[in-house]
């Protein structure tokens, strides 16, 4: 059956697992004079279903009007009043007496030390313009590249004329953020030998580091891993943006890293290929368990669950056991979408 | 041709070179590992707006979803001389013509004159007129008439391009579209049965099992990589394309010896489409024989045959495809569409399971 149409189904409730305290109505310190969050019965008592477990508010929506609470993210206290109004749509979080607002999708807010995955969109005389999904467009300088070869110098006009040959409109990078500015925006640099231009694997944006599922802050953004099936090697970014690249490991140059080697030039070699816009030769099976990863990444989103290194790994191998199960169907055993990927996600969920 | 300036893609031609390579495999490997001919599953229902005629919604499950409205108006058909009376009507006086159904497409962030958006909905039109049959349902005697608007948004940004969903969604939309029935006769002015109860469908339905009789058409989008011919096509699986075909099939009135074919319907090709795919603007990829920033010196050496290797291809290196589509691959993709049991005639018979109101 090449097509599926299902009847709608309401949305399975908010998973928020990481605020479990956060209920409002429970009102744990009552003894402390804390009063229910719900101040004001609401006028029209349809729109608000007191009972739900986790309370969602809309823009605008007065949380409380007590004022022994604090207002914290995502919140404001309109001028003359005294009420704490939500200015996001998501659920309310409560610390202590601060209230805050989780927003169920924002854009990814950068910080310092993030490693990101960008792409080019812009390319100005002494910098690029880098898409990371937030709600500015990041910036790349020249200066904070690093240049093929590994050689250290100041740049020159000659760099700046041939700024494309690093990187043009749509190349993908990993980078990490290294500032930000007053109004939010970041400047990159890719000053490792593990940051540089993508190649060898496709790219998949899900929600970053912001609300709802998608991709967490983690200790290991990048790894690599054996792949089922005789894939090989493959290497996993999850950038804390959400966008995520999964390609085929490739392995450091070795022919020249005997007796010769220093660490100097080490790093020439390896960066040499660090601009390339060229594959390397990619096997089907690898391709084959790329496409599988891939399909797990979307389909923990879709099912509303965090992606991070732990999930991915624990989410694959339940897609390579699923599959095996299923049999030889050819190529069909790669598909993880629609029933499968709620299959998967209530696979995950169950341990 | 199509535009297809409205969704231009950005992707680094080592992506492009990476999904080309993967989509000209056999079988093809598509990047969210889906069959060529399997669909991305879809959530449908009508009758959702309740001040319409009728009215279908679709979502994808990346959040893409398109609402269809239908609405219906009486209108007086011009060039009918008064006075004349006939009381009878024969069925072949029946007659419909293009302009009494309307159709608007809205896209997000598009605008409504741009040059995408125009082609959609000449698409969606061409498909439902090219046939005589659907305008002829719309008269109600000689000197009245239906007059049909078909309004039918994109509710999020297009993430991939558009034209399947919104067919689908209009389909289902007309299916579920129901008239007031007409109380007068003849040629007198027209007045209707206020109970929308006994109002019937637009697309008569049988009596028992609640099946339409007749359908309206659907347009699918099909792309071919190579030998590979991809249904359904994502939009980076579209960057890559070297031929992106609309097709719009209908059904095939009945011969009578439908039991000799087996199971399916027969089906009508309406239109034949080319939609511009956006490979063919995209940057290409540079080798590393003759990348500047290549190599460990980081010097650039003169190169005396960049010129040569523009004209040959590199493995692993992006090229946009380019000249025309090959005559074979386009009659491939037709007749793969159109077969008997074929992709079409799933697509039709998974929109018949769907509950119509």
């Amino acid at each position: 059956m090449p097509i599926t149409i299902n009847p709608p189904s309401l949305r399975p409730s908010h998973r928020n697992d990481s605020s479990p305290s956060a209920d409002p109505g429970s009102n744990s310190d009552s003894s402390t004079g804390g009063t229910s969050l719900t101040t004001k019965p609401p006028p029209d008592p349809i729109i608000k279903p007191s009972s739900s477990k986790y309370s969602i508010v809309t823009p605008g929506e007065v949380i409380t009007s007590d004022p022994q609470w604090m207002r914290g993210h995502g919140t404001y206290i309109a001028s003359s009043t005294t009420s704490i109004t939500s200015s996001l749509a998501g659920t309310v979080t409560r610390t202590n007496k601060l209230l805050s607002v989780r927003p169920l999708r924002a854009r990814y807010t950068p910080e310092v030390g993030d490693l990101v995955v960008g792409r080019i969109v812009e390319v100005q005389a002494k910098r690029w313009r880098v898409d990371v999904g937030a709600v500015q467009l990041a910036s790349l300088p020249l200066s904070a590249i690093n240049l093929p070869g590994g050689i250290l110098r100041k740049r020159t006009e000659t760099d700046e004329l041939q700024i494309r040959s690093f990187f043009a409109e749509g190349d993908l990078l990993i980078a990490e953020v290294q500032q930000l500015f007053q109004d939010g925006g970041a400047v990159l640099h890719t000053r490792s030998l593990k940051y540089g231009k993508l190649r060898n694997g496709v790219f998949v944006a899900v929600a970053g580091m912001g609300g709802g599922g998608g991709v967490v802050r983690s200790r290991r953004q990048v790894w690599t891993m054996e792949a089922a099936n005789g894939g090989g090697m493959v290497d996993v970014v999850l950038g804390v943006n959400g966008y995520v690249w999964i390609s085929k490991h490739v392995e450091m140059p070795e022919g020249d890293k005997g007796a010769s080697a220093g660490i100097t030039n080490m790093e020439e070699s390896v960066s040499a290929t660090m601009y390339s816009s060229q594959n390397d030769r990619i096997g089907v099976e690898t391709m084959r368990e790329i496409a599988r990863l891939r399909g797990v990444v979307t389909a923990l989103v879709e099912n509303g669950l965090r992606v991070d290194e732990d999930m991915v790994m624990k989410g694959y191998r339940e897609a390579v056991e699923m599959a095996m199960v299923a049999g030889e169907g050819g190529n069909e055993d790669v598909y993880l979408g629609g029933e499968k990927g709620s299959q998967l996600a209530a696979a995950l969920t169950a341990v | 041709m199509a535009t297809t300036t409205s969704q231009q893609v950005l992707l680094c031609p080592a992506e492009l070179a990476y999904l080309h390579s993967s989509l000209s495999l056999t079988p093809p490997i598509r990047p969210d590992g889906r069959t060529p001919t399997h669909f991305r599953p879809l959530v449908a229902e009508t009758d959702i707006l309740p001040g319409t005629n009728g009215s279908a919604r679709i979502c994808f499950a990346d959040g893409t979803e398109a609402i269809v409205g239908v609405k219906a108006e009486v209108e007086k058909t011009r060039g009918v001389e008064e006075g004349v009376e006939e009381s009878e009507v024969r069925e072949d006086e029946k007659e419909g013509r293009s302009e009494w159904v309307e159709l608007t497409v809205e896209i997000p962030g598009v605008r409504d004159d741009d040059g995408g958006t125009a082609f959609l909905s000449a698409m969606l039109g061409e498909a439902l007129l090219s046939d005589g049959g659907f305008v002829k349902r719309l008269w109600i005697n000689r000197r009245w008439h239906w007059k049909l608007y078909l309004d039918i948004l994109l509710i999020s940004p297009p993430l991939s391009y558009p034209l399947p969903l919104l067919s689908l969604t209009t389909h289902l939309a007309l299916l579920a579209t129901r008239l007031p029935r007409l109380k007068s006769e003849g040629v007198e002015d027209p007045f209707f049965d206020d109970d929308w109860a006994a109002a019937p469908y637009l697309y008569p339905r049988d009596k028992k099992s609640g099946k339409a009789l007749a359908r309206p058409p659907v347009t699918l989008l099909v792309m071919a990589v190579g030998r590979n011919i991809i249904f359904d096509p994502a939009k980076e699986e579209l960057a890559v394309a070297d031929v992106a075909l609309a097709v719009s099939v209908g059904e095939a009135a009945e011969t009578g010896d439908n039991d000799m074919g087996g199971k399916g319907r027969k089906l009508r090709l309406l239109s034949v489409r080319t939609i511009d795919p956006p490979s063919r603007v995209t940057p290409p990829g540079v080798p590393n024989a003759t990348n500047a920033a290549y190599g460990a010196a980081g010097t650039t050496q003169k190169q005396p045959e960049a010129r040569m290797a523009e004209a040959e291809a590199v493995e692993g290196v992006w090229r946009a495809p380019r000249g025309g589509a090959k005559p074979l691959v386009m009659a491939a993709l037709v007749q793969k569409t159109l077969e008997r049991g074929g992709v079409a005639d799933e697509v039709l018979d998974a929109l018949e399971g769907v509950d119509l109101g």
